[in-house]
Formats: C-alpha cells, structure tokens, sequence
C-alpha cells in the first residue's frame, strides 16, 4: 500500500492541474485564445496521429536526437577515456571543454546552416555539441576517481596497460558515465528543441514555433505535451540505467 | 599543477596559431571561420560603438530578475517540499515532467503571453533557473542525515529549531549545487530567449550579426557570454567549497 500513495498522489495533482485549467476556461476566468484547453489539446492530439502529421514530427525530433546524442556518446566516450588515462590530454582539453560547456553554441547556428543545410542535419549537429560535454566531463570524473589501489593491485598482479584500462578503470567509471549520460540526455533534448525553434526540420519544435506564428495555441501545445512525453521517458529511462549500474557500486563515495 | 597550466596554455596557442594560418593558407574559408587577429580587431569595435554597454544592460536585467526570483522562489519551495513529504509527493511529478522538459520549448508560449519586451525573457530564465534550484534544494534536504534531526529532537528541539539550526545547514550544499547548475541555463535562457525574438540584448545582437554572418564580431559576443557563464559559474563552485570545509 505505501508504494501506492506516491503514484496516487501523483495522479492526483495532473488530475487537479488539468480539471482546474478546463474549468477555468469553461467558467470564463481563462482566456482560451492564451491558455487554450485540456480537452482542444486532446482534441488536436488526436486529430494529428489520425492525419499522421503528429507521427512525422515525432519521427524527425526522435531521429535528430538520436543522431546527436549517439555521436556525443560516441565521441564523449573516447575524448573522456584518452583524457581520464592520459593526463596531458586532459590538461589539453580542458579549455576546449569548458568553452564548448559554457558556450551558447545555438549562437552559431546560421553557420550550421550554411554548412549544413536548413533542415535536420543542422539541428543534429547542435544537439550533439550541447550533449557531448557532460558526457566527456563525467567520463574523465569517473576515470579520476577510480581507487588507485585497485590499478596497482592490477598491475602487480602482471595486468598490462591495455587490460589495467579496459578491465579495471573502465568497469569502476561506468557510474559515473551513467550519471553524464543523464545529464546529456537532457542536454540533447534541449539541443534538439532550441535549435528547432530557430531552424524548420519538421520536428516537434519546428512545428511549435510554426504554430506560434499564426497563434495556434492548441497546436502548440499539443506539440509542447509530446516533447513533455518524450523528456520524461528519457530520463525515466536513463535514471533506471543509472540506477542498475550504481547497484555495483561497492563502500562509500565515488 | 604547472605543468597543467602549460599543457592548457600550450593547446589554446597552438589552436589560436593553427586558426590564424589555415585560412591564410586558404586551408578554410575565413568566412567562415574569420580569424583571431579579426576578431580583436572586432573585439575593439563591438567596444568603441557603445551598443555592447546598452545591450549588456538589458540582459544583465533580465537575467539578474529572473535569476533572483528563481532563488527567491526555488530556495524555499524546494526546502519546504524536501521537509513535508505530502507536499512533495503531490508536487513532485508536475515538477519532474517540467524538468524533464526543455524548459525552453516554452518560450514561444511565454512570448505569446508576456509579449516581446524583457518579461517574456524574465519568465524562461526564471523557469529555467528555478526547476534544477527546486529540485536540488528537495534533494538536499533529503539527504540530511536522520540520525542528526532524531538526536536534535530528542534533546527537545522544537521543529522550527530542527528546521533551522540542523536542516538548513545540512542541506546548504545542495541548495549550492541547485544555485550553480540553474545559473547556467539562466545565461542559456537569456541568450536562447532574445535570439528567439527581442529588441534589444545581446542574444539579440548575436542574432542579428550570425544571420549578417559578421563572424568576427559574433565571436566576440559569444565569447563574452561564455565568460560571463564560466565566471558566475565558478564563483558559485568557490562558495560551494568554502561551505563544504
């Protein structure tokens, strides 16, 4: 019963969030041209998973996330591990990494779209700057602050560099990689989002500035809901890799 | 430590070098690219013309208000839902689909209802900044140790004294962590949102020169958010060491 109350508790306050909007607007203390409706929202969903035109916007917002976030899984792992085993390409990178995390990079995107197109490349290429960074910060934390004995009981065992390095720091890393994956996941998404405000791929960012344009609230929101939709299964799913992988996790800190 | 320092400074000039000489070699288009002695040059520009102190103003503004409402507002909140697990429980899941969010999705909305001047700006850099200060002030307060708040209470420390004297402090780091992490999507929001639609600001003035492709003078502006971001970023980080010892 006590795992209960929590998810009813939840439900709940949507309920109360979504009751007191729609009556709001019945009773006339909303505006609907502004606030627009639960009930419109649905109605709009619907209406554009049965035209397919909700499913295509889905299809190039997921797409254009997954290019992104892969290729800063891809090159935020191997940037992290040559800069978590070799201390003088940490100290190279430093600066770059900090630029590139502090940046806002969505500044440059009329050069992405020159080099790159109008259109879904460009907004790949954003996520995957804006995602890359966390996950190469916690890939060289993980390395770091990996227990010394370990690598050393390792090596008078005879373990070679290359085992020392794929069999012992690595595996203890995996924690900490797990959390920047986490906050990349994030990252991308807003990579994705921002840049489809300001670029139209026919994602589901695209289609909320287009709406905002001619002033369909309920299109846009019903855009906004998916994206809520999509955030949360991310990172639902990601604490759920998080947490699997911190279950290793043997003594105190890290 | 100094061999870090001259790794670091070695790689910058080595990069600052190769950009010079590739597009003077006509490796790279510097259209592209433009280059670091252009960019100086660009540099005194944007400062002579007297529009960069005007800019910087308006989004100063609005990122301070915003900012200071989100810690306002985000402090308390935060420690109030970590404290009261009812509350908590009926808030958590609104809070956690808005953080899950890119917040910034809601910008055309928040333009639609705040118009085009410094609200609708002052509302995403408080929304941006005040989900990660919320929910790391929960976690903070969370995470204080049972033990301590069962000992305070058993010495007859009334709840308003265990609040203030063992829950606050204990939970001051991730107040901290909250602070710093919302910061840095304040700076984001102010850029992303005047970028989106504005009169004025820099993200404004960032707009106007990439679309221009005045990449010099872009450089400049970029180069001065990120400072700004890395600085107000890392005088949090000071203050978060100092609590921790």
């Amino acid at each position: 019963m006590r795992s209960a109350r929590p998810l009813a508790l939840g439900a709940l306050s949507f309920a109360a969030i979504l009751f007191a909007w729609e009556a709001g607007v019945r009773l006339g203390w909303l505006n609907p041209f502004f606030t627009s409706q639960p009930t419109a929202i649905a109605r709009a969903l619907l209406g554009g998973m049965q035209s397919g035109e909700l499913g295509r916007a889905v299809r190039v917002s997921v797409e254009e996330f997954t290019a992104g976030f892969g290729a800063a899984i891809a090159v935020g792992l191997a940037l992290g591990i040559a800069a978590g085993w070799f201390r003088p390409v940490e100290y190279a990178l430093d600066p770059f990494i900090w630029f590139v995390y502090s940046a806002p990079l969505i500044a440059f995107y009329p050069l992405f779209v020159l080099w790159l197109g109008l259109g879904a490349h460009t907004v790949m290429a954003i996520s995957f700057l804006l995602s890359v960074t966390p996950i190469t910060v916690n890939t060289i934390a993980g390395m770091r602050s990996l227990d010394p004995l370990l690598l050393l009981a390792a090596r008078s065992f005879g373990a070679r560099a290359h085992d020392r390095l794929w069999k012992v720091a690595l595996p203890a890393s995996v924690p900490m990689i797990a959390a920047g994956l986490r906050l990349g996941v994030g990252r991308a998404l807003t990579g994705v989002v921002i840049a489809e405000l300001f670029v139209p791929s026919g994602g589901l960012g695209s289609s909320i500035a287009y709406n905002a344009g001619l002033l369909r609230t309920t299109d846009m929101l019903a855009s906004l809901a998916v994206i809520v939709v999509i955030g949360v299964i991310c990172t639902q799913a990601l604490s759920a890799l998080e947490a699997q992988f911190s279950s290793w996790r043997t003594g105190p800190g890290l | 430590m100094d061999k870090r320092l001259a790794i670091s400074t070695a790689s910058i000039a080595v990069f600052i070098a190769a950009w010079e000489v590739a597009p003077r070699l006509g490796l790279v288009d510097p259209f592209f690219t433009s280059r670091p002695t252009q960019v100086i040059v660009a540099a005194a520009d944007v400062v002579r013309s007297g529009t960069l102190l005007r800019d910087a103003a308006v989004s100063l503004s609005e990122f301070a208000i915003g900012f200071a409402l989100a810690v306002a507002i985000g402090v308390p909140l935060g420690l109030l839902l970590g404290t009261f697990e009812t509350l908590r429980l009926l808030l958590d899941p609104p809070i956690m689909a808005v953080y899950a969010t890119p917040q910034l999705a809601l910008l055309p909305i928040f333009v639609l209802w705040l118009g085009i001047g410094m609200s609708s700006k002052i509302a995403v850099v408080f929304l941006g900044a005040s989900i990660p200060i919320i929910v790391n002030c929960m976690a903070g307060v969370r995470h204080v140790d049972r033990p301590l708040v069962v000992a305070a209470r058993s010495f007859c420390a009334t709840r308003l004294d265990v609040f203030a004297r063992v829950i606050l402090p204990a939970s001051l780091p991730g107040v901290m962590i909250g602070i710093r992490l919302g910061l840095s999507r304040a700076v984001l929001g102010v850029v992303v949102a005047e970028m989106y639609v504005s009169q004025d600001g820099v993200g404004n003035q960032i707009m106007r020169l990439g679309s221009a492709f005045h990449v010099d003078r872009l450089l400049v502006y970029v180069l001065l958010v990120s400072t700004f971001g890395l600085a107000a970023t890392s005088a949090v980080r000071r203050i978060e060491e100092r609590i921790a010892r």
